[in-house]
């Protein structure tokens, strides 16, 4: 039975991997106009008639569309998306160099909702009905409707102008030779803003979870068996409720890990900070569309990784999955 | 005894509390909207200027004539925001209402056909809901081009799956009540049973998914504004901070003025639907 339920879960990432793929492949092609301006960047009025169908060649745009789409898919499994239009540099040297700092604050970011997020909903869930349970509840709800690009140039004007505490953009001072500790301090006091930020736009999901989960449990049968049987709160609480409780929230949090990926794209552009979610933001702006493309396809990487991670950690947090 | 009555009194406190706050919210919620809605019908007559003339010098401090200043060319920022809500509530509506058409049909025929087509739509939906979301929004705005058309239509077409998901399961369950049996028995045909018997029972439900969706595509909206990728014509709460950014406005006094507002707007526009939503889904299925 799990090994079925795995196979089906790795059709489906393929699916999406193939869905992925596909749009990035048509969407040049299907928009109308001319597709050769947005697949290889020239300004194609500018261009004689000769200059064109040299361009066409080489890119191959005069290929069947069968042909090009094949050829797509063979770019990217040699891990070849092309060179930017802008810096004409190879795409994939520009992700490399600016994933690791989207995988620190994002990485950072989690945590601390994670943590937050988790001990304010067993809180929550615990005093159900209580007046602070319902102002919890209340203020996550309006937490959720913050716009996080606003509450980052907000933390910006607070934190980095009015009181001059923390930098206000990039991930280290631009042209400093610090070193050991100096360096260590520059890297995280310019993560500082951007995780805050980050992590409270994403408390109230995890929030939200945990608390509707862990009602759930304390309404269970064992709960009350267990307290019947004269187990005190604190052993209900961590024997029995947390125990049961946790394997649904590891699942979520390890599907927000993916999308608290994406939701880089609008903190680093606050933020100026230089990691995957700015370039998006930089090819956008600078209509440099492989590398728009092929960012895509790297946060669509890692929304599949972090759901196979969850589909993989399920059964070793909770066994009655394993026999089911 | 005394002991007793006292724990019996604070059990029926707290459930009286629990059953008020949903109503207390959702009120909330309606007049947040309900004033906004205000402003947008009536903001020609609100605004003291045209928020696309040059009505002043630019960069100017908040004084009698600007309450909010002027921005970067002198036009006044207080108009900007009052009319910055119908770009936000037609945004918002409009998207929610293309997700929603969307959302109940795959819904009720993934939930009325459960066996084959059903399923396959269902993986449809699963492929959608994994995609990030964000990437994808912003990759498509981008290729279609800024109109407000397109921003309706890029945030309508990537938000339905959630409300198909809730709307299946429902229609999941209404499928073998006994009146939808026996309309099927007597020889009712699916569409009819499905239009007459099947959609009016997921109206609830629908409308607590439409709520929570306006709410979604306004903060969705204002995001794509702020990245530059809205209508360029319209002034929304999201391009009046993308040019607050822009020109370094939250770097100097200015953003007492020029950030705070719009922001806190879409927060309210958002939370007021947001609040609305929590109402209705309390009332079909409580979980306070």
């Amino acid at each position: 039975m799990t090994r079925r339920i795995d196979l089906r879960r790795v059709v489906q990432y393929g699916v999406v991997v193939v869905v992925a793929v596909t749009l990035n492949f048509l969407l040049p092609r299907l928009m109308p106009g001319n597709p050769l301006a947005l697949i290889a960047g020239v300004d194609v009025g500018m261009l004689t008639p000769d200059q064109r169908a040299e361009i066409v060649a080489r890119v191959g745009l005069d290929a069947p569309l069968w042909q090009q789409y094949l050829r797509y898919w063979g770019d990217i499994f040699t891990g070849d998306f092309g060179f930017s239009f802008r810096s004409s540099r190879p795409i994939v040297d520009m992700i490399w160099e600016r994933l690791p700092w989207t995988l620190l604050i994002t990485g950072l970011s989690l945590a601390v909702s994670a943590v937050v997020g988790v001990l304010l909903g067993a809180l929550s869930a615990w005093r159900r009905g209580t007046k602070g349970d319902l102002s919890l509840l209340s203020g996550m709800i309006s937490v959720e409707s913050l716009p996080s690009f606003w509450l980052g140039m907000v933390l910006i004007s607070l934190f980095a102008v009015q009181w001059g505490l923390l930098p206000s953009f990039g991930a280290v001072t631009p042209a400093s030779d610090l070193e050991g500790w100096a360096h260590l301090w520059d890297i995280i006091s310019h993560a500082i803003l951007p995780v805050t930020a980050l992590s409270i736009v994403g408390t109230p999901g995890v929030y939200m979870t945990m608390r509707y989960s862990m009602l759930e449990t304390l309404g269970e049968d064992y709960i009350r068996t267990a307290r019947a049987k004269g187990a005190g709160e604190r052993r209900v609480l961590f024997g029995h409720v947390a125990r049961n409780t946790i394997a649904p929230v590891i699942t979520v949090l390890a599907i927000r890990l993916g999308f608290a990926f994406g939701g880089t794209v609008i903190i680093e552009t606050v933020f100026s900070y230089p990691g995957l979610g700015r370039l998006v933001f930089e090819a956008v702006a600078g209509r440099d569309y492989p590398v728009m493309q092929a960012a895509f396809l790297v946060f669509t990487g890692a929304v599949l990784v972090a759901n196979l991670t969850a589909d993989l950690l399920y059964p070793l947090i909770d066994p009655r999955s394993r026999t089911s | 005894m005394t002991d007793a009555g006292d724990q019996n009194r604070a059990a029926r406190r707290t459930a009286r509390r629990r059953s008020r706050l949903p109503t207390v919210l959702g009120l909330a919620g309606m007049t947040i909207v309900g004033a906004l809605l205000v402003t947008a019908v009536f903001a020609p007559w609100l605004a003291p200027y045209d928020p696309k003339e040059r009505v002043a010098r630019p960069f100017l401090f908040p004084s009698a004539e600007h309450p909010l200043g002027t921005n970067d060319v002198g036009h006044d920022l207080l108009s900007e925001i009052i009319f910055g809500s119908r770009v936000s509530l037609l945004v918002g509506l409009v998207a929610a209402t293309v997700a929603l058409l969307i959302g109940t049909t795959v819904g009720v025929v993934a939930g009325y056909y459960p066996r084959r087509l059903g399923s396959t739509l269902m993986r449809g939906v699963d492929v959608i809901l994994i995609l990030p979301f964000l990437p994808l929004l912003i990759v498509l705005a981008a290729y279609l081009g800024r109109s407000l058309l397109n921003t309706i239509l890029v945030i309508g077409l990537l938000i339905w799956a959630e409300p198909a998901r809730i709307i299946r399961s429902q229609v999941l369950s209404l499928r073998s009540r006994e009146y939808v049996l026996a309309a099927r028995s007597m020889g009712a045909p699916d569409r009819w049973t499905i239009l007459r018997h099947i959609v009016p029972r997921t109206a609830l439900l629908a409308t607590g998914s439409f709520v929570r969706a306006v709410s979604g595509a306004i903060l969705l909206e204002a995001a794509l504004s702020f990245l530059g990728l809205g209508d360029p014509i319209q002034k929304s709460w999201g391009s009046t901070l993308y040019w607050a950014q822009t020109r370094g406005a939250f770097l100097t006094p200015a953003w007492k003025w020029w950030v705070l507002p719009p922001g806190l707007l879409i927060m309210l526009a958002s939370l007021g639907f947001a609040l609305i939503a929590f109402s209705l889904e309390e009332r079909i299925n409580p979980r306070l």
